[in-house]
């Protein structure tokens, strides 16, 4: 039985005996491969601009609207008429009045005067 | 190029914090510009046109305010990774590189901000249209009666 055993296991080639090693290799390749698709997908969509959860965020994560329960959303099908008019016209009216009240991205933080820092006179 | 090494530390704790609050801004922001229409200005055409009215000129504002709000995404981004890459630049060894890196960040920032100004712009472009559309409802509503 044994010597049996002995011929069929010098019988086997490398890949036959190192199956599970092949395996394993294999499942860490694919899912390094994904991984890498993913991070690349996560950087090039603009996602990562939406990550809060980054480090460097933490001290802002919280201030997030995580929910726009308050925007309502307006019918997509129905009839037109006047009461479906004002209708729109007030939930569009409301909502303008919010997306206006903040002037995103004004201001100039980054004028080097601001900053502290003075034009290099020199770039030698 | 002395007092950026000087400044440096104080820089850099600006920038970060500044880094952290344009991404809330980014985030809050964009929710409610992608808000205005999806939610709104895409639903309303839809239902407007399948009553068979004359939704050109707001289907016109729809696809400019989408336009420009696609540019404001790809105009964030842009900023935000030059502004990261102006934030790992060791200002007390590289004072030249990371004065222009920020440079170009500060000219990026203007961008998104002329973005969001257009935003605004199309919000009321809508309103407008909006406003003509339902004129034109009543005259014809009011001519069939």
């Amino acid at each position: 039985m044994n010597e049996q055993s002995d011929v069929l296991a010098e019988d086997l080639s490398f890949w036959d005996k190192h199956r599970f090693l092949l395996l394993i290799a294999l499942t860490v390749g694919i899912a390094l491969v994904l991984v890498g698709i993913s991070m690349t997908l996560y950087a090039s969509s603009g996602t990562a601009q939406l990550d809060l959860s980054r480090p460097g965020y933490r001290s802002v994560s919280s201030q997030a609207v995580n929910t726009d329960s308050d925007f309502e959303n307006y019918a997509s099908s129905g009839q037109i008429n006047k009461a479906a008019l004002t209708e729109f016209n007030a939930l569009y009216q409301k909502q303008a009045v919010k997306a206006k009240a903040v002037d995103a991205f004004s201001g100039d933080p980054l004028d080097p005067d601001v900053l502290e820092i003075s034009a290099p006179t020199s770039t030698n | 190029m002395g007092r950026i090494r000087s400044s440096c530390v104080s820089a850099k704790n600006t920038l970060n914090q500044l880094h952290a609050n344009d991404a809330l801004l980014r985030v809050n922001r964009g929710q409610m510009y992608e808000s205005m229409s999806t939610k709104l200005m895409a639903r309303f055409n839809a239902r407007a046109d399948s009553n068979h009215l004359n939704v050109k000129d707001l289907m016109a504002v729809t696809q400019d305010y989408d336009t420009t709000l696609t540019k404001f995404r790809d105009d964030y981004k842009s900023y935000e990774e030059q502004l990261y890459a102006a934030l790992n630049i060791d200002c007390s060894k590289e004072p030249v590189s990371f004065y222009d890196a920020i440079a170009i960040a500060r000219t990026q920032r203007a961008q998104v901000h002329a973005d969001v100004i257009k935003l605004h712009q199309y919000i009321d472009e809508y309103q407008a249209a909006f406003d003509a559309f339902t004129a034109d409802f009543n005259k014809s509503n009011g001519a069939a009666n």
